[in-house]
């Protein structure tokens, strides 16, 4: 699928001459703010002060959406996490650095970064086992009761800053989170040289996934949707080879997706992103004896599986949530190296000051990836 | 001493200590501590800055205060401190590291280039009145649990880390080179975690017993021969030295029945000799852990460890998690770290106890310093 350029004010990405400003001037902070479930609105904040003396101050260029920010904004909550003042949405967001705090060595204004957008505590046991995705009192951007990065101006943590290769533009730098996303499955599930691979959902996250495991070097990667428009992306994108889902038992659907790919033994590894019963279900069937089973994607808070395949086969079932220590690094590498490529999936672009429509077009489920350029782009 | 001031005992330059007094710490962010300085055991780090003033890249450029091997009584906390209470006896892990680089990000603390530790300079250490520090790393002790015993848990944590790198499991040989403190720990940690066997290798009688009879963390001990000095008085060459350690391998792997070998071979004593007879006796895809310190550089027995496929891992300080496990392991009396204790001194002798250490002796083995007194 051709990438849908849409109401797009800049082509060309910034450059650094562009945008370091000569001395420092604040352009007023605008917030986009989800004052309750399903309503938004425009509000402008104080420029936030520097936490520490190792925050950074970023000026937000280009922010994607996900899906727990649509949820927000339809549901006003996931899970025990409820929207109950009102809350600045976006996580997935670049920019360019504004301000450095005095013991910030490695940036400085005018750097153009990715932003990590979970701050731990770094004193708990899973923070100091380097498990930091884990920690219970993490500051999650646009996880109530933490704004995120649909303002301005936002402030960081230097070591949560990622400087972007030159080779790609701001708004590709927004894609740095879900393919951290996709590093960090693909490191869960050790997939190494020679390895197969199926994927289940060809949204961003199962593309990314498949593109990640390319990286990583397996030599084979099936991606599996219902939608027709997705695998035909997903074909030319990163995958060796796309399954349409059917209609079947999820046996019968894992059975069709190994005598298609000539299989007789399942793959060495299945990633979900989808949240999906049937897909979780179909993933397990088709999943090696010893393999490994990576759970990406949010559905169904209880789902039936198929626990005996499991046990027999001796798979692995692995929870995957967020990212952690290296992912992020790895990243920018794959980015860098020009082993992943993101930019085809930003499929549309809009302003700040229509924001919400950026939101409409991912609830009706258009494209792939939607992006809201900061305040002035 | 009235307790505004905060008495200390300071390593002002090489060879010339002095008890003097310093500023009280005071909290400065939301998560400090500060802990009235209970026990303090003595260590051969600290010994050397005294004697030597560097350790590696670590020079001593400016006075410290001297010792890291502490626990106390927390006395104030900051705002933000949930973990303990003020009258809390705590164990002190003593370095604090930096929280942001790469390294403490992945789960290595113990690696970060910027770890404030207590006594390696430029940082003072824990022999003063006071010491200041994080909350997170401090660890109440149990009331059972003496002073002297939380202070003893920073050997015995190194001890658990040198099993967690080295992987001890239930059912495993284990042989360890050297029974001085660190030594004698690590072979009571092995046993803790279920090892079959435990070895201790030393070439003192006296420490031997120690490990057989008085701690019992030892199934067999023993203690290695050495090369006999030759007529002409001519020394060994390299190759012979090698030899002869590859030839001790073998006689303890005959005398304690170890089969194809120990699964983990753990060397406490940084001595050449020993290193080589280490590496020897490792079981085929065994694991050799390097935690004692000697010479920079030594004659390895490379060749072996390859085509062993040997795993030759170095441990350092601790990691996540190995603090509390060691305050556990005392705690429940499965660790008895009292019984190194030879020597006990008051702060006001603290030269005396460091004088103690530096000249050494089968009857020296852990010297503690009390903390100030009120």
């Amino acid at each position: 699928m051709a990438p849908v350029a849409v109401d797009t004010t800049q082509q060309q990405p910034l450059s650094v001459n562009d945008i370091a400003p000569k001395k420092l001037q604040y352009l007023p902070n605008r917030a986009f703010v989800l004052r309750e479930t399903k309503c938004f609105v425009y509000e402008e904040r104080p420029v936030p002060d520097l936490p520490s003396n190792k925050h950074v101050i970023v000026a937000i260029k280009a922010t994607g959406l996900c899906g727990s920010d649509i949820h927000y904004w339809q549901h006003g909550e996931i899970g025990q996490f409820k929207v109950s003042q009102p809350l600045v949405l976006g996580h997935e967001s670049a920019g360019v650095v504004w301000q450095c705090g005095p013991a910030v060595k490695s940036l400085q204004p005018g750097d153009m970064v990715a932003l990590e957008p979970g701050i731990p505590c770094r004193s708990c046991s899973y923070c100091k086992e380097g498990r930091y995705n884990l920690c219970p009192d993490v500051k999650f951007a646009a996880t109530p009761p933490h704004d995120g990065t649909l303002t301005t101006y936002y402030t960081v943590p230097e070591d949560f800053c990622y400087k972007l290769p030159s080779s790609i533009s701001l708004e590709e730098g927004a894609l740095l989170e879900p393919l951290s996303v996709a590093v960090h499955c693909a490191k869960l599930a050790g997939i190494s040289y020679g390895n197969s691979v199926l994927v289940l959902g060809a949204g961003p996250i199962g593309l990314l996934c498949c593109s990640v495991a390319r990286a990583f070097g397996a030599a084979e990667v099936v991606a599996v949707d219902i939608v027709p428009s997705r695998l035909d992306f997903a074909r030319q994108y990163a995958a060796t080879k796309v399954y349409r889902m059917e209609g079947l038992l999820p046996e019968e659907n894992a059975s069709s997706i190994l005598s298609g790919t000539r299989k007789s033994e399942g793959f060495d590894v299945v990633i979900d992103a989808t949240g999906a019963q049937s897909c979780i279900s179909t993933g397990i069937h088709a999943l090696r004896r010893g393999g490994k089973f990576v759970q990406a994607g949010l559905g169904a808070s209880e789902i039936t599986f198929p626990v005996a395949q499991l046990c027999s086969k001796e798979g692995v079932y692995i929870g995957s949530f967020r990212y952690s220590a290296g992912d992020y690094d790895t990243a920018v590498k794959l980015i860098e190296q020009g082993s992943v490529v993101v930019k085809d999936m930003i499929t549309h672009s809009y302003s700040f000051d229509e924001a919400e429509k950026a939101f409409q077009n991912v609830v009706q489920r258009q494209g792939i990836k939607t992006i809201i350029r900061g305040v002035g782009v | 001493m009235t307790s505004t001031t905060n008495p200390s005992f300071i390593l002002r330059a090489v060879k010339d200590v002095v008890l003097g007094d310093i500023p009280k710490p005071q909290i400065e962010g939301a998560h400090d501590v500060i802990v009235k300085v209970g026990q303090t055991g003595i260590c051969g780090s600290d010994v050397h800055y005294w004697q030597r003033g560097r350790i590696g890249d670590f020079v001593l450029n400016s006075p410290i205060v001297l010792g890291h091997e502490s626990s106390g009584t927390v006395v104030e906390i900051g705002a933000a401190v949930k973990n303990l209470r003020v009258g809390d006896k705590v164990a002190i892990e003593p370095g604090v590291p930096c929280r942001h680089c790469e390294y403490c990000r992945s789960g290595s603390y113990n690696l970060c280039p910027d770890t404030v530790f207590a006594a390696t300079p430029p940082h003072n250490g824990t022999l003063s009145r006071f010491y200041k520090t994080a909350s997170d790393y401090c660890y109440p002790l149990p009331e059972h649990m003496t002073l002297e015993d939380g202070a003893l848990c920073e050997p015995v944590a190194v001890a658990v880390q040198i099993c967690k790198v080295g992987n001890v499991k239930a059912g495993q040989k284990v042989v360890v080179f050297g029974c001085g403190p660190i030594g004698l720990l690590v072979q009571s940690v092995a046993k803790a975690y279920g090892a079959k066997v435990v070895i201790g290798i030393d070439i003192s009688q006296s420490r031997l017993e120690l490990a057989s009879s008085v701690l019992k963390c030892a199934d067999g001990v023993f203690s290695p021969p050495s090369l006999p000095k030759k007529p002409d008085g001519t020394a060994y060459s390299i190759d012979e030295e090698s030899e002869h350690s590859a030839k001790v391998a073998q006689i303890i792997k005959d005398n304690f029945m170890l089969g194809e070998g120990p699964e983990v071979v753990i060397d406490a004593t940084g001595a050449q000799s020993c290193i080589q007879t280490g590496v020897n006796l490792t079981k085929k895809g065994g694991t050799y852990v390097q935690a004692g310190m000697g010479r920079e550089n030594v004659v390895f027995p490379i060749t072996t460890a390859c085509i062993r496929d040997l795993t030759i891992r170095g441990s350092i300080r601790y990691t996540a998690g190995v603090y509390p496990q060691a305050v556990d392991l005392v705690a429940s009396g499965k660790i008895q770290p009292q019984k190194l204790v030879t020597h006990r001194f008051r702060f006001e002798e603290a030269e005396q106890a460091f004088e103690t250490v530096r000249r050494g002796g089968e009857d020296v083995l852990k010297v503690m310093i009390e903390g100030v007194r009120d």
